[in-house]
């Protein structure tokens, strides 16, 4: 049982020591920075897509007013395609660094325009972003093992841990207490910009509340692991500092061995095609076409596109031997080659992200580092639906122009009006966050 | 003498070691680490040395084999190239994995490097990898501190250090052994490294390359060495200079890198591929489509051609008006492409550049910014990759352009689309696509890679004289 009076002395006790309050400042200010600069690097990113949409409208506007049939527009408008970043993004930036956020797409086979990156600058990748998650994740359990490895210790050298133990009424409550209020003001160092910032940014409050329990479930196991292995009875003979070596080895085993183990591991048994290999098929499969009677384009295109299969023929009059239609069956039949591959690329992706939520498993860092970019939905699954909403915005806009060419319609500008827009897919990953 | 000395203290701190389990733990586990992470590395370099080779080959001869084709379609199939990872890599694979390594080249279009590794690894690998320049750089320092926090502190807590001092034993003396005693123990996790550099030295990589990268490894691990045991000399009591030493660590390994990575993001923002992408069609567009010789932009163009060769109409020119027009508008275009490429290219240099200046903060940041560009895979070696990338794509679409106005007759290219055996005359041999030259990708020379990194030598060299500095004032503070 603790009483209001042993927390009141140990607080006193707690920001009386000029290291503990150090150690607060210090996670405090890593915390607002680290926020600070996810967020500055958010809104660059929401007002460049904000940039770029002006841009997209004005130079499809412009290629409608230059061109004169649907070929030719299907050949030269861009359509912007973009995941923006969700409110919480800036908590935790994921894979965004990674991973392409926009893509301009057009009517072309898109395995050649899929995999275009345009990501950011690949050397400050590289070094990583240091963001909340990165805080909450690699650096928070090293304030936990600074602040909590002497909790004893400390007595026993300043010699009061007998005095202590035996003054106060239960032993346990002191030391619960004093773990007690080292915590509540670690998590409130921790959490308080961010509640901060996830206001100001218009995070829903369950989103909020999903990542402060995040942020507290992580700093209570590794307060756990931290006051377990300073209690064992195996380690009862070790100084502190031995102790915290441990405690550091845990932490090391835990946030870099198990995840580099598991890479090495995943790598090596989770089948990959080259990504070379998807593009090269594409590429062959469009450009052979040029030199194959049409009626081998014509037969691919249709076991797929049934409604078409009447009206594959040419009009010499108006098309002569180039016809858009079978130029862009042909460009959809280069995609359909390159299908299987496209997609068991995509499912080997998948398939690493599961199995890296296992292995997230058995180490408390990688668990906190998924859970808060599956919060902010920076994660794989984020980026693979974005790559999933362009498959499907390239499908609609192929129906749109396959209705254009093969019924063959006069044209008119008005029948833009009915273009298929892009509109990003808000997740409902707010549902279900907690994937393990 | 004084090494005499020195020699024993440092055997008696290795017998130390020996006897208590944790340094003998941290020992292996380091040792382990580096040859594991040498041998996974080495085998993944080499497989995709391999890997790429092959692509490369293949995308060449595939090239080669196309039929007889209209030149123009030539340019539109393109050109595929890899990037061969480069010796060095096997320590240091830098930005690699973060890039991408292969690029589709065509006519028309700059396109940016596809497939980084990096989207493969489901962010296991954000924070740490199993690189061996990440356990030199990052982990290393960690086991540095925890072998030798306490090498001073631990003789003064138990008394002995005053024994010693009493005996004759003097300040320097002792500071020196147990400094030697922690290099020889850090050198457990620097040989497995040092070997792999001198298995390099084998490849045709410059030797001077490889003994500066040696070089500043070596002095990376000196460094903190030297640190850790001035920082047990300073303080009174082991557990102040094990917090010193993992704040230390914290700062200078895990915080600053990542701190520059972000600061450089937001103060110099960089524009992306897609907006430029949008300047340059803005700016093309006042250039003419090269595929439609009636464009009026190439009014001028086709005046001073019939003028030249006197004649009136582009029927009669002995050349074909298409592939001239062809030549003319890629060449423009390119001048356009690579001004915005060019640019592009400064401003994520500009970057790097803003986080590597966090060397001045962290020895971590400068060795690292030494040890990328030295192997050949930083930001600017990845740069040359794109340029010389454009230069080939640039050559074999003009070279096809070329083939277009000189060899493809204009009425049987204009008449192309008439029906099928028309378009089936409109073509130029099949011999005329070996014209492709070969990619080899090699880093910048030796001499320009170290030029590149020498302000990152003089932020060592700074860190160097602050470490002595720190010695000394601990040799000055040693205390009983």
């Amino acid at each position: 049982m603790i009483r209001f009076s042993d927390i009141k002395r140990e607080a006193g006790f707690v920001f009386g020591h000029r290291q503990i309050k150090l150690t607060l400042l210090v996670v405090f200010l890593l915390s607002s920075v680290s926020l600070w600069s996810g967020y500055a690097e958010m809104q660059e990113q929401q007002a460049t897509i904000e940039r770029l949409l002006k841009k997209d409208e004005t130079e499809r506007n412009a290629v409608l007013t230059h061109q004169s049939n649907y070929g030719m527009v299907a050949y030269y408008a861009f359509h912007l395609t973009y995941a923006p970043p969700s409110p919480l993004a800036f908590a935790a930036v994921g894979e965004r660094d990674v991973f392409p956020w926009k893509h301009r797409i057009r009517m072309l086979a898109l395995e050649g325009q899929i995999y275009e990156s345009d990501t950011d600058n690949p050397e400050l990748a590289f070094l990583g972003r240091f963001d909340f998650a990165f805080v909450t994740s690699v650096l928070l359990p090293l304030f936990i093992i600074l602040l909590l490895y002497d909790l004893k210790a400390k007595e026993r050298e300043a010699r009061r841990f007998d005095l202590l133990n035996v003054t106060a009424r239960n032993s346990h409550a002191i030391w619960s207490s004093r773990v007690l209020v080292t915590l509540v003001p670690l998590v409130l160092a921790t959490l308080i910009p961010l509640i901060a910032f996830s206001v100001v940014n218009g995070a829903s409050v369950a989103s909020i509340l999903t990542v402060c329990a995040i942020v507290i479930g992580s700093i209570i196991i590794w307060s756990a692991i931290v006051l377990a292995i300073g209690a064992a009875k195996r380690f009862a003979h070790f100084s502190a500092t031995h102790l915290a070596s441990i405690m550091l080895g845990v932490w090391l085993v835990t946030t870099v061995i198990v995840p580099v183990t598991g890479h090495t591991i995943i790598n090596a048994s989770v089948d990959t095609p080259e990504g070379g290999d998807i593009v090269l098929t594409q590429r062959e499969a469009v450009n052979s076409a040029w030199d194959k009677p049409v009626e081998d384009t014509w037969q691919a295109f249709i076991e797929t596109h049934p409604q078409w299969a009447d009206k594959t023929d040419f009009d010499p009059q108006r098309d002569s031997s180039f016809n858009w239609k079978w130029y862009y069956a042909f460009q959809q039949v280069g995609d359909q080659t390159a299908k299987g591959l496209s997609e068991s690329y995509q499912a080997a992706t998948l398939r690493k992200d599961e199995i890296a939520s296992y292995v997230a498993l058995l180490s408390p860092s990688l668990l906190t580092q998924r859970l808060l970019t599956s919060a902010a939905d920076t994660d794989v699954q984020a980026m693979v639906n974005y790559e999933n909403n362009v498959r499907e915005f390239h499908a609609s806009l192929r129906k749109f122009y396959y209705h254009h060419l093969f019924e063959a319609p006069d044209f008119s500008t008005a029948s833009f009006k009915q273009l298929p827009q892009f509109s990003p897919q808000v997740s409902k990953k707010q549902e279900n966050t907690h994937e393990d | 003498m004084i090494l005499n000395v020195a020699t024993i203290i440092c055997a008696e701190q290795w017998r130390y070691w020996m006897r208590t389990k944790v340094a003998a733990t941290v020992l292996l586990l380091g040792a382990i680490l580096t040859i594991a992470a040498l041998v996974v590395n080495a085998f993944h370099i080499n497989e995709a040395a391999h890997a790429r080779d092959h692509l490369q080959t293949e995308a060449e001869q595939r090239f080669k084999a196309q039929p007889d084709k209209h030149p123009h379609r030539m340019v539109h199939y393109g050109h595929y190239v890899f990037r061969a990872p480069t010796p060095l890599s096997v320590i240091e694979p830098g930005v690699d994995t973060y890039t991408g390594n292969a690029i589709f080249l065509e006519g028309h279009r700059q396109n940016s490097a596809m497939f980084a590794e990096q989207r493969q690894s489901a962010g296991l690998t954000r924070f740490s990898s199993l690189t061996p320049s990440f356990l030199a750089l990052v982990l290393a320092p960690l086991f540095i501190i925890l072998i030798g926090y306490g090498s001073v502190t631990r003789e003064r807590e138990a008394g002995t250090l005053t024994l010693l001092l009493s005996q004759g034993t003097s300040r320097w003396e002792l500071l020196l052994g147990k400094l030697l005693a922690l290099i020889t123990a850090s050198s457990l996790f620097l040989l497995p490294l040092l070997l792999a550099c001198f298995y390099v030295l084998f490849s045709n990589e410059s030797a001077l390359v490889v003994m500066l990268f040696c070089l500043s490894y070596v002095v990376y691990f000196l460094l903190w060495a030297t640190v850790v045991t001035a920082c047990s000399a300073i303080f009174e009591k082991s557990s102040v200079s094990f917090t010193v030493l993992i704040v230390i660590w914290m700062s200078a390994c895990v915080l600053l890198p990542r701190l520059g990575s972000s600061v450089a993001t937001n103060i110099a923002p960089s524009m992306g591929k897609l907006e430029a992408d949008f300047k340059v069609e803005e700016k093309l567009r006042s250039l003419g489509d090269g595929h439609d010789v009636n464009d009026p932009a190439f009014k001028k163009l086709k005046e001073d051609l019939l003028a030249k060769y006197n004649v009136d109409s582009v029927d009669d020119l002995p050349v074909n008006f298409r592939g001239i027009v062809a030549q003319y508008s890629e060449g423009r275009q390119a001048k356009v492409l690579n001004e915005f490429a060019e640019t592009r290219m400064s401003e994520e240099l500009e970057q790097a550049q803003i986080a590597r200046q966090f060397g001045w903060l962290s020895p971590t940041v400068a060795v690292r910014s030494i040890s990328t560009i030295l192997a050949g895979t930083s930001l600017e070696t990845h740069h040359r990759f794109l340029r010389e990338a454009e230069t080939l794509r640039l050559d074999f679409v003009q070279a096809l352009n070329k083939v277009h106005a000189e060899k493809l007759d204009y009425k049987l290219d204009m008449n192309r689309n008439a029906s099928e055996e028309a378009a089936d005359k409109a073509v130029v041999g099949a011999d005329n696509w070996s014209m492709l030259a070969e990619f080899d990708f090699k880093p910048e020379a030796g001499s320009t890679r170290i030029s590149n990194a020498f302000i990152y030598f003089v932020q060592l060299l700074l860190w160097m004289g602050l470490t002595a500095l720190l010695l000394q004032a601990a040799v000055r503070r040693l205390n009983p």
